[in-house]
């Protein structure tokens, strides 16, 4: 942590405060398949995130008023642990959970043939047990994941990335001490890379306009490098017996 | 002269794991389960595995829950018991209504039985007919999306299963199989290698293997 009133330099010689390029991802790991209760399931480490996520489903929808004739409903589940943070969290659901739940089920909603399953129901468990910025874009990429494992029909993965604004310069996934700068803008932005859809955008600050293009064409190459390893997760579960033979 | 052999087996079903959003082709070609189309190209819908060769563009899909479809012949579980009847759970979304009078026997709670699905109405919820209740033996819980590799060519994986461990088996499209007598734990772990390598060729060759001993790589 930053001491108070002590400048940093967020981009110095090209690279960052954690020796990243202004377009490198953190490193990231990707597992499917790891909760044998659940019908889908992936674990993803980015950077110091780690998130897991469990899929059950598709369900019948209960309460019955609940239920669309029409199309199934994704019910998403944010939560963070209370070791996720530096102070400990409250286990109780607060403001913040609430509305993460909201959008990053919408988010995978779009990519899902929900018409398939009427009156049914996808509950999607996400449980972040460390934290570091972009928890929502770490566990809209590994739901997705899950959801995939869990075998329901989907148009393409999600990939969500954050791009933002540290000491002037825009960069490509914030990590905690960019995202307190004191100019900071962090966008969290879930993209479908084949049509190249947004399904998610949300913005913390200010941006111009030949800001935002510069920052979004980031976001786009930083989902084409995430969906790369999303398909090479998925593959992998596969591929490991076939190697042994 | 056996690798040459083997080579035109593989080409000839050549097979690759596709991802959802992935694209199967863009020619035009009959379509199957598993695909959709968009602006004139066929992607696969889900994670499993498409044959490039095939004249028709569709996808085995790896895993995912068990949708009732017409003749699938499953197992069920009597769940609840109702005024002239009982609900069964099918592993699948919904439970199925099976009427007291379709069957001689009286049901139970925990009953076993096989039934054939009737139709399926557009929210997947199966009628049931030629039911049959079965006594005794165990229920072990496959992925669904593998039966077919359980029951083989003409059921010849079946024969294998059955002689390797003398189990009465009766293998549900729901991803439930009935077995009794035999050895049913060195079932549990053919069903288990099955599972684990649904996606490889000759299978029914290593399967027979295990079971006759022999150490499988």
């Amino acid at each position: 942590m930053a001491k108070k009133n002590e400048k940093i330099e967020y981009v110095k010689n090209g690279k960052r405060v954690d020796g990243r390029k202004v377009d490198e991802l953190r490193p990231i790991k990707m597992e499917v398949g790891v909760l044998p209760n659940a019908d889908g399931s992936a674990y993803l480490e980015w950077g110091q995130n780690k998130v897991l996520v469990g899929v059950h489903g598709p369900k019948e929808a209960l309460p019955k008023h609940k239920q669309n004739p029409y199309k199934g409903l994704v019910r998403f589940v944010y939560r963070m642990a209370t070791f996720s943070v530096p102070d400990r969290k409250n286990p109780r659901p607060g403001r913040r959970e609430v509305e993460i739940s909201k959008v990053s089920g919408e988010a995978l909603e779009k990519a899902i043939f929900l018409e398939n399953f009427p009156n049914c129901a996808i509950d999607v468990y996400l449980e972040i047990f460390d934290s570091n910025a972009g928890s929502r874009a770490a566990g809209i990429t590994a739901a997705s994941l899950a959801i995939a494992d869990a075998g329901i029909p989907m148009k393409d993965l999600v990939c969500a990335v954050g791009v933002g604004k540290a000491g002037g310069e825009i960069i490509l996934d914030l990590n905690k001490t960019e995202e307190d700068a004191p100019d900071a803008v962090d966008i969290p932005i879930a993209i479908m890379p084949r049509t190249k859809e947004i399904t998610l955008l949300q913005m913390d600050g200010l941006f111009t306009k030949a800001e935002w293009k510069k920052a979004s064409k980031l976001a786009f190459e930083g989902c084409d490098q995430l969906k790369k390893m999303q398909e090479e997760a998925l593959r992998k579960k596969f591929d490991t017996a076939e190697k042994k033979k | 002269m056996e690798e040459k052999k083997d080579e035109v087996v593989v080409e000839h079903k050549k097979k690759i794991v596709v991802v959802p959003g992935e694209l199967i082709t863009d020619e035009r070609k009959k379509l199957g389960q598993h695909v959709f189309i968009e602006n004139g190209k066929v992607y696969s819908d889900t994670l499993g595995l498409s044959y490039p060769s095939s004249s028709v563009a569709y996808v085995v899909p790896l895993s995912g829950r068990y949708l009732p479809q017409r003749d699938d012949l499953i197992i069920g579980i009597v769940e609840r018991l109702t005024m002239k009847g009982a609900m069964v759970n099918i592993n699948s979304i919904y439970s199925c209504y099976l009427s007291a009078d379709s069957v001689r026997d009286k049901l139970e709670l925990g009953t076993i039985v096989s039934a054939k699905v009737d139709s399926v109405n557009e929210t997947n919820e199966a009628d049931l007919f030629d039911t049959r209740v079965f006594f005794g033996g165990e229920i072990i819980s496959v992925t669904p999306s593998k039966v077919p590799r359980m029951v083989g060519k003409n059921g010849s994986m079946l024969s294998v299963l059955k002689e390797g461990t003398g189990c009465n088996l009766l293998v549900g499209r729901n991803g439930w199989v009935w077995a009794k007598d035999g050895d049913t734990a060195k079932l549990v772990k053919a069903l288990r290698l099955i599972e684990k390598e649904a996606h490889f060729d000759n299978l029914t060759v290593k399967v027979e293997a295990f079971l006759k001993g022999k150490k499988v790589k």
